[in-house]
C-alpha cells in the first residue's frame, strides 16, 4: 500500500510521519471485540454485523456514492489506519437514506434528509468552483479541505442559491454527524479512544479515578501532529457556539 | 479472563417475553373488540399513561392502551449501543423552527411501551413548592391550579413505586428523604461534588434517581454499564414498561401495540365516543370508549387534538381557549464540558448521579426570574463527538484528536428553567406522516429571561467544572425535556384543562402527561408527570361513573388510593423519613 506522507500523522520530535497503524490511539492492545462473550447475544448481533456485515450500497448511485465517499475521508481521516482497519463510513448512511430513517424531525430552513444529500453534492461543487474554478473531487487535497473549511465556519463562497435552500452549519452538522456516528459507533473506534462499549450483563465495576476495568487497558499516550497538508485540526482551536444536532446521548 | 467459564452469555428466555433478565410477563389474550364500549381508552402508554392504565384496570375498569410503538421484549429488543437503540425514539416525520429550534426525537421523544421513560437518564427531583407559584411570587408565567401540598403525596407515593434511590437528607424545595439508598459515585459525579465543595455549593450525591441502588423484587440492582438513555436492559432503571405495565395487565388491561391514533371522534352532547387508530398494517379502527385519556406528550397530544378538530371545534377539539398547542416549553439543557488531566471514563456509572439544586429559586440579585440546577450528564463516544463538533467547532483530525482525549472529559448539564410563551407552539404542518396524518410543527423562540437565566447557569456551571480541576472548559447549547401545550388552569379562556386534567370543553376528554404543566421549574419533569398520572386516576377512581354521565363537574381532591399501588410496592426500602 502506498502512503503519501503529507497526508499522514506526524512524529513532532522528528517530524516523520508516523506509519499506518492497525490502531491509532492510546489504548495499544486494547480490543473491545474481545470481550463481546460477555455481552449478551442481541448486543453481539448488532455490533458483530457492524463489523462483519456492513450493508451494501442501495441508495447513492455510484457517482454520488464516490462523491460522498471523499468528502467522508475529510471529515473523519483515517490514513493513520491500515487499509484492512478503516473503519466504512458510508455504508450506515446508505442504509439510513435507503430507509428514509431520519432523527425524527426537520429544521425548517433544510430540506428532506434523502434531498439535503443531492443538493449538498451540488453545494460542494459551487463552492468549489467558486473559490478554485473546479469540481471538488478535481482539486488537490488541501484545496478540498479548503473548500469544507468554509462550509464548516457557516459562510462558503459560491452556491449562494443552493445555501438559500439548505442552511450551511445545519447541513455541516448533519453531513459531520453522519460520517462521525459511523466512525464512533464502530468497535475499533473504541479500541481507539479506550470506551469500554457493552458490558451488560457483566457490569463496570471500578467506578472511580478513571480506573480500567481488569480486562480494560490504562492510557499510553504518544505526540503526534496532524498531517502537513490537513487543515481540520486548526478548528478545534476555536470555541463553537452550534446548537448539536443531537443524537442518543447527553440528555437528562 | 478471555471467556465466561460456560461460554458466551446469551439472552434469557428466549420463548418468552422478558422485562429485564428476570421479570417475564404473560401477555394476555384478551382483546376488546373496537365494538365494545370500554370505559377508558388511553391514547399513549409512556410516563403518564403507564400509570393511568395500571391504576384504572386495578380499579376495576375496563381501560385499553393504545400505544404507536412496539411492546418491548427487552432482552430481545434493547442492545448495549448507541447508533442500535434508535428504534425507542419517535422518528416520525416532523417540523422544526423558531428563532431556537428545539432537536426533537432523541433528545426527548420516547416510542413504544415506557415512552421516554424508556430512554430517559431518571433524573428524579419534585418540583420546588415555589414552582405552583411563580406568577404570585414573581409575577412571570403563570399559577398553577393546584399547591405543592396536593402534588407532595403524589411524590412520596411514585417515589416508593418507581423507587427512587437518593439521600436520607435532600435540603432543597420542600426538604425530604429517599426511602433506598444512594448510589456509589462515578467520576462525573466526583467532579461535580469536587467542584461544588471547592465553591461552598451544597450538591446531592448518588440520587435522586430512578434506579435501583439494590435489588428489588424480580428486579437486579444496577451496575453501572451507562447505557440508561438506551434503555435499561438491567432493569434497574424504572420504566412504566417495568414499574407499571405488567400489574396493569395483570388487572386486566389491554395495551394494543402499533395502534397510532389518528382522531377522537366527538359524538352527540359534546362527549366524546372514541378513538380512530391505525393498525401496525395501515389498517383504520374505531375503539368505542365511555371516556378518553390523551397521553401523548408534549408534541403528540396537542397534534392528535388539533387533527381531531371537528364542527363545533373547528380550531382543534377542546380547544375553545385558543390555547392548544401553545406554551410549549424545553428546559435550558446546555451541556458544559471539561478535561481533566486525569482519566474520568464517563462512560461508567448511570448518567444520572449527582446534582445541585442551590441556584433553583429566584435570587433577587440576578436579572431574571427562576434558576437552575446542575447536574452529572455522561455522553457515549456518538453524543460526546457531537457535543465535541459543537463546543469546539472540531471536525476531521481536529475531531479524531478530541475523540482520543474521550476518557479525559467530564461532563455536566444545567438544567435551567424557560418560562411559557405563547409563540412557542405546536401547529400542524402542510407535511404528511406516512399514515397521511399532518404532522407536527414546533416553534421556539428564546425570549430575555430565559437568555439571561441561560447565560448566568452557564457561567455558574463552567465554575463548578474549573473548580473541579478542569484544564478546559467547553460548551454546547442544547434543550432537555418538553413540557406544556396543553396546560391546566382554573380558567377556561387561557388554558386546556382543569386542574385533574379534564378539557374544559369535553366531560369525558381527559389529557395527562407533561403537556398540562402550566409550568416547569428546573427538575426533570418524570416524576411529576407520574404523580400527576396518579393523582387523576385518584380523581377518576373516586368519580366512578359520573365520568361516564353528564353530571356537574365535581372539583374536590380525591383520596390517595395507596392500595391500588403495584404490589411489589411494599415491603420493601427502609421506613419512610419524615
Amino acid at each position: 500500500m502506498s502512503v503519501d506522507p503529507a497526508l499522514q500523522p506526524e512524529d513532532p520530535a522528528t517530524g516523520e510521519p508516523l506509519r499506518p497503524t492497525r490502531q491509532p490511539g492510546y489504548y495499544p492492545g486494547f480490543s473491545t471485540l474481545s470481550q463481546s462473550p460477555f455481552w449478551e447475544d442481541a448486543t453481539r448481533d448488532v455490533v458483530e454485523t457492524r463489523v462483519e456485515n456492513p450493508p451494501q450500497r442501495r441508495f447513492f448511485t455510484e457517482v454520488e456514492w464516490n462523491f460522498w465517499h471523499l468528502v467522508f475521508a475529510h471529515l473523519i481521516p483515517q490514513t493513520d489506519r491500515t487499509e484492512d482497519r478503516q473503519v466504512p463510513l458510508l455504508p450506515p448512511l446508505d442504509e439510513r437514506l435507503y430507509q428514509n430513517k431520519t432523527a425524527g424531525y426537520r429544521y425548517e430552513d433544510m430540506p428532506a434528509d434523502r434531498e439535503v444529500y443531492r443538493l449538498g453534492i451540488e453545494a460542494i461543487d459551487a463552492v468549489a468552483q467558486k473559490q478554485f474554478s473546479g469540481n471538488f473531487d478535481t482539486l488537490p487535497y488541501r484545496n478540498r479541505e479548503l473548500v469544507l473549511e468554509s462550509i464548516a465556519q457557516g459562510k462558503p463562497e459560491g452556491g449562494e442559491d443552493i445555501w438559500k435552500r439548505m442552511s450551511p452549519s445545519r447541513f455541516w452538522q448533519m453531513i459531520l454527524g453522519d460520517a462521525s456516528e459511523a466512525y464512533y459507533s464502530h468497535p475499533w473506534a473504541w479500541d481507539e479512544i479506550g470506551f469500554g462499549g457493552p458490558a451488560y450483563p457483566r457490569a463496570y465495576t471500578r467506578l472511580e479515578r478513571g480506573e480500567p476495568e481488569p480486562w480494560e487497558k490504562e492510557e499510553r499516550r504518544y505526540a503526534w501532529e496532524a498531517p502537513r497538508l490537513a487543515v481540520s485540526s486548526r478548528q478545534a482551536q476555536t470555541k463553537g457556539d452550534n446548537q448539536s444536532h443531537h443524537g442518543s446521548g447527553g440528555t437528562h | 479472563m478471555k471467556a465466561p467459564l460456560f461460554g458466551s452469555f446469551t439472552g434469557q428466555g428466549r420463548d418468552k417475553h422478558m422485562l429485564g433478565p428476570l421479570q417475564q410477563i404473560h401477555i394476555p389474550a384478551r382483546r376488546f373488540k373496537d365494538e365494545d364500549e370500554v370505559d377508558y381508552v388511553i391514547v399513549g402508554v409512556g410516563s403518564a399513561g403507564g400509570v393511568l392504565v395500571q391504576r384504572l384496570a386495578r380499579a376495576g375498569f375496563n381501560v385499553v392502551g393504545l400505544e404507536a410503538g412496539p411492546f418491548w421484549d427487552t432482552e430481545k429488543d434493547w442492545v448495549s449501543d448507541e447508533t442500535g437503540s434508535h428504534q425507542l425514539y419517535w422518528t416520525d416525520p416532523r417540523v422544526t423552527g423558531g428563532k431556537d429550534p428545539l432537536a426533537l426525537g432523541a433528545n426527548n421523544c420516547g416510542r413504544g411501551v415506557g415512552g421516554g421513560s424508556v430512554h430517559w437518564a431518571a433524573f428524579t427531583p419534585r418540583l420546588h413548592p415555589s414552582d405552583f407559584e411563580v406568577y404570585t411570587r414573581d409575577g412571570v408565567a403563570v399559577d398553577w391550579p393546584i399547591d405543592y401540598s396536593i402534588l407532595k403525596p403524589y411524590y412520596e407515593q411514585l417515589e416508593l413505586e418507581m423507587p427512587v434511590a437518593g439521600p436520607a437528607y435532600y435540603p432543597w424545595g420542600h426538604p425530604h428523604g429517599y426511602a433506598y439508598g444512594p448510589h456509589p459515585m462515578g467520576g462525573v459525579g466526583n467532579a461535580l461534588i469536587k467542584g461544588c465543595t471547592a465553591l461552598g455549593i451544597p450538591v446531592s450525591i448518588g440520587g435522586p434517581v430512578a434506579i435501583l441502588s439494590g435489588s428489588h423484587g424480580d428486579r437486579p440492582h444496577c451496575i453501572y454499564r451507562g447505557f440508561c438513555i438506551q434503555g435499561c436492559k438491567v432493569g434497574a432503571k424504572a420504566s412504566t414498561l417495568i414499574t407499571h405495565v405488567p400489574d396493569a395487565l395483570r388487572s386486566g388491561a389491554e395495551i394494543r401495540e402499533h395502534s397510532m391514533a389518528a382522531r377522537v371522534e366527538l359524538g352527540p352532547h359534546r362527549r366524546v365516543t372514541g378513538v380512530h387508530y391505525f393498525d401496525r398494517d395501515g389498517r383504520m379502527h374505531f375503539q368505542r370508549a365511555k371516556a378518553v385519556i390523551v397521553s401523548g406528550y408534549a408534541i403528540e397530544t396537542p397534534r392528535l387534538l388539533l387533527n381531531s378538530a371537528c364542527p363545533g371545534f373547528e380550531g382543534g377539539l377542546a380547544n375553545s381557549s385558543g390555547t392548544l398547542g401553545q406554551y410549549l416549553m424545553a428546559q435550558a439543557g446546555n451541556v458544559v464540558l471539561g478535561r481533566f488531566d486525569d482519566p474520568v471514563r464517563m462512560y461508567k456509572a448511570p448518567p444520572a448521579h449527582a446534582l445541585t439544586e442551590q441556584f433553583y429559586e429566584t435570587d433577587p440579585k440576578n436579572d431574571f426570574a427562576r434558576g437552575f440546577a446542575i447536574q452529572t450528564v455522561g455522553p457515549l463516544p456518538v453524543a460526546f463527538a457531537k457535543q465535541m463538533m459543537a463546543a469546539k467547532k472540531a471536525w476531521g483530525w481536529g475531531l479524531r484528536r478530541e475523540m482520543m482525549d474521550y476518557n479525559h472529559w467530564a461532563s455536566f448539564g444545567l438544567l435551567g428553567e424557560i418560562l411559557p410563551w405563547v409563540d412557542n407552539a405546536v401547529t400542524l404542518a402542510e407535511e404528511k406522516d406516512q399514515f397521511g396524518l399532518p404532522v407536527a410543527h414546533v416553534t421556539f423562540n428564546l425570549h430575555e429571561n430565559d437568555k439571561r437565566l441561560i447565560e448566568a447557569a452557564k457561567n455558574k456551571t463552567m465554575e463548578v467544572m474549573q473548580a473541579a480541576g478542569a484544564t478546559e472548559a467547553v460548551q454546547e447549547p442544547r434543550y432537555a425535556h418538553l413540557v406544556g401545550a396543553c396546560r391546566m388552569g382554573s380558567d377556561p379562556r387561557s388554558s386546556v384543562v382543569d386542574k385533574f386534567g379534564r378539557t374544559h370543553d369535553i366531560e369525558n376528554l381527559f389529557v395527562c402527561d407533561g403537556s398540562i404543566l402550566p409550568t416547569q421549574g428546573s427538575a426533570n419533569p418524570g416524576l411529576t408527570i407520574q404523580a400527576l398520572a396518579a393523582r387523576t386516576a385518584d380523581y377518576l377512581i373516586s368519580q366512578g361513573d359520573r365520568v361516564f354521565q353528564t353530571v356537574p363537574r365535581d372539583m374536590a381532591e380525591p383520596p390517595l388510593h395507596r392500595e391500588l399501588a403495584p404490589p411489589e410496592t411494599w415491603g420493601k426500602g427502609v421506613p419512610r423519613l419524615k
